[in-house]
């Protein structure tokens, strides 16, 4: 994904990124964005999600590089604490800006406009 | 939120308003400005004796009176670094129960960095004053402003500011809105109340004694609205 012109003037849809443009990765992602540094625990009860569910998003998300997964314990209790990376960070706000494109170019087709001015 | 991949030709704008839902989630998870607000209130109620005793007040057999708050001098710069250093390890560890990270160090740095401004800006007039006449007429309405600025009552304020942006909380700057009117416009507090209903002591203590009820209010109206969102499931 870059900032070429040549890639802004093709449909938005076309750079976004597949491990990110998915509901529940993105919602981790958003949350680890704004949280600085999440639990395990808080984004499975965000999200609504299964322990094991979430883990195969996080694998996803890890293997991708946007996010650090960081294990450990507080008194005997297991935590995992998510962090978001610098690609992670980016990756976020690629997709938002593409789904905002993507949100202007719906509107102006459906006021029968051309965004392009094409 | 739900597993399915989100389609292309889905819905974006469902998408983004999830992501702006979770966001304001996290950041309410956040935010303890509760804790904040009891602490400062808690710093400016104990200052008041420390500015009640550590006043040196020199009365002339004409009635004339001047005094110095050197109590205020000493206990400021260090109840605001330990209410500061307070705030933030109870934020951090509030934030870590709840399984988030904590945004307040820009806060207490904010905070702990205006500890000098009042000593400074004391120093300031002081030696102004040594080299330089006291003016005769009336000094300008601005200076008074100013002067209640950069007392630690202003400077809560202006931290309050900082912590409300970086919460992105309304409420809290609505409420700080309000607290530094009182504090710079209302209130005496660099000169207190004046005769003949107060002495020089009580007419210092009154305008702290209101600045602690404000903050002690905000505490419990945070609290209570805060208590009242973790009940909405």
């Amino acid at each position: 994904m870059t900032d070429a012109p040549e890639q802004d003037a093709a449909h938005p849809v076309v750079g976004l990124d597949d491990v990110v443009h998915q509901r529940v990765r993105l919602g981790i992602l958003t949350v680890a964005h704004e949280a600085r540094r999440v639990e395990f625990g808080y984004l499975r009860t965000q999200l609504d999600l299964t322990a094991g569910n979430l883990s195969k998003h996080l694998s996803v998300l890890e293997e991708g590089g946007l996010i650090e997964v960081e294990k450990g314990y507080e008194g005997r209790r297991g935590r995992t604490w998510i962090t978001l990376t610098g690609a992670g960070t980016t990756a976020l706000a690629d997709e938002i800006r593409r789904l905002k494109l993507l949100i202007t170019r719906v509107e102006a087709t459906v006021a029968g406009e051309d965004p392009a001015g094409r | 939120m739900t597993t399915d991949t989100a389609s292309v030709g889905g819905d974006p704008r469902r998408l983004l308003s999830d992501v702006r839902a979770l966001a304001h989630r996290v950041r309410l998870d956040q935010r303890m400005t509760w804790a904040a607000l009891l602490v400062l209130a808690a710093a400016t109620l104990v200052a008041i004796p420390f500015d009640w005793f550590g006043m040196r007040v020199d009365c002339r057999p004409d009635g004339g009176c001047t005094y110095a708050r050197r109590g205020m001098l000493f206990y400021w710069p260090a109840a605001m670094v330990l209410a500061y250093a307070t705030i933030a390890v109870l934020y951090v560890r509030a934030a870590r129960a709840r399984g988030v990270g904590a945004r307040v160090l820009p806060y207490a740095i904010t905070g702990a960095a205006t500890t000098v401004v009042f000593p400074a800006a004391w120093l300031a007039v002081n030696l102004y004053f040594r080299s330089n006449p006291y003016p005769d007429q009336p000094l300008p309405y601005w200076f008074f402003v100013l002067d209640r600025l950069v007392m630690p009552w202003g400077m809560i304020g202006v931290a309050l500011l900082v912590l409300a942006w970086l919460e992105r909380n309304t409420a809290l700057a609505l409420f700080t809105g309000g607290y530094l009117a009182l504090v710079l416009l209302v209130l005496p507090m660099s000169d207190g109340f004046g005769p003949p209903h107060f002495g020089i002591r009580a007419g210092m203590a009154v305008p702290q004694l209101i600045v602690g009820a404000v903050l002690l209010l905000g505490a419990a109206g945070f609290a209570l609205a805060d208590r009242r969102r973790r009940r909405t499931p």
